[in-house]
């Protein structure tokens, strides 16, 4: 065997690509040549020299992480429940929908720290920052639903008041001629939630 | 499990991203910080690898292997950058590479007393010499083959070049090496 040939072997040796007739030929070769013996010798020492440096792991920084998950762009919110939902498609449409409001409800509940007054009759009702009043001879004709404030009532409802995460003040002249319903807890309001859009479903 | 973890984040689940992230971001650092001698460049192509990654999940095939596809956009990111780089740039990267090998970058996997430490930093000092000599057509095929432990064919497959030529480039990168390296074997 040529020693131009036994290199080429050797390399195709340490690339765990030389079949086992070949290797018997290689080490013929390399028992009867000292040359290639050593070249062989350095190649190998190479060749283990480089797979040793897999061992030693570069490290990144601590933060890169973080900074990669940040650098993506977002999804956006809808999507998290469109992906959600197909996800699970054995949920009947219904179910969905049921689900998707009390999400949108807990995330509401969460984050909205706003004053919001609902009713029907609100050009009776006095807000002075974030209290609602219903003023002393003044008549509100329906159901008054307050969030994040404090009521205090004086006058007549002639329906439900309810407040949710705030305060309630009957004044002795108040008259309220349906229910009063204080709501202060994320599971509360989602039970209101939920029943609220049941009745309304069922009225309609 | 990288497939899943692809078909989950396909659907928005970031935290089978960040999974697919921590599988790999080690291995694209250490590619692209022997490629380019750099840290900061090795973190930005970290970075734009998973960029790239996140915003092509959709046309990840997975009947090839995910750290195929991964080593493919990071490996040509840094041959990217390497070729934008001025002549000039090279200088400097080899004189901040010098703070790099010292030590504190590399972290032995197993426990050493001191002496060897300093031996073995002094190796590898050596041999990553040698690598940021090499040509760069020689340099991805040597970091992938020894540093990410692929084979030829995963080479060839990373790099889109036939089994033939990898194998080329390996022996006289590995000639290349066993030269520079000979003298202090
Ligand atoms: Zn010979």
């Amino acid at each position: 065997m040529e020693c131009k040939l036994a290199v080429s072997l050797m390399h195709d040796y340490l690339d765990d690509d030389l079949p086992e007739l070949q290797q018997r030929e290689l080490k013929e070769h390399l028992l009867s040549c000292p040359d290639c013996r050593a070249k062989f010798k350095e190649l190998e020492q190479t060749d283990m020299l480089m797979f040793s440096l897999m061992h030693q792991n570069a490290v990144a920084s601590d933060d890169l992480v973080s900074r990669i998950m940040d650098s993506l762009p977002k999804p956006k919110k809808e999507r998290a429940f469109i992906t959600w939902i197909k996800r699970h498609p054995a949920l009947t449409a219904a179910s969905v929908f049921l689900l998707v409001m009390l999400m949108s409800s807990v995330t509401f509940w969460n984050q909205d720290q706003q004053l919001v007054v609902r009713g029907s009759d609100l050009d009776q009702v006095v807000i002075q920052g974030d209290t609602v009043i219903v003023p002393s001879g003044k008549t509100i004709t329906g159901n008054l639903t307050v969030e994040n404030g404090k009521t205090q009532v004086y006058g007549e409802v002639n329906g439900n008041v309810t407040v949710i995460d705030g305060t309630l003040y009957k004044a002795s002249t108040a008259h309220i001629s349906g229910q009063v319903k204080s709501i202060d807890q994320a599971v509360s309001w989602l039970w209101y939630k939920v029943t609220n859009m049941f009745s309304e479903v069922a009225y309609r | 499990m990288e497939g899943r973890l692809t078909k989950l984040a396909l659907k928005g689940d970031q935290r089978a991203f960040a999974e697919l992230v921590e599988l790999y971001k080690d291995k694209i650092y250490h590619l692209a910080y022997r490629m380019l001698n750099n840290r900061h460049e090795a973190e930005d192509i970290v970075q734009e690898t998973f960029l790239r990654v996140y915003r092509n999940l959709d046309r990840y095939d997975d009947k090839q292997k995910f750290s195929t596809w991964i080593y493919r956009i990071g490996t040509n990111l840094c041959i990217d950058r390497l070729r934008k780089r001025k002549p000039t740039y090279s200088l400097d990267a080899e004189m901040n590479d010098q703070e790099g090998i010292d030590g504190y970058s590399m972290i032995p996997s197993d426990n050493v007393t001191p002496e060897t430490e300093l031996l073995l930093s002094e190796t590898q000092r050596v041999i990553y010499e040698a690598i940021d000599s090499l040509p760069v057509k020689y340099r991805s095929v040597m970091i992938l083959r020894y540093l990410q432990d692929l084979s030829l064919q995963e080479i060839s497959d990373v790099l889109g070049m036939p089994v033939t030529t990898i194998k080329t480039r390996v022996h006289r990168g590995r000639e290349f090496l066993r030269k520079k390296l000979g003298p202090k074997m």
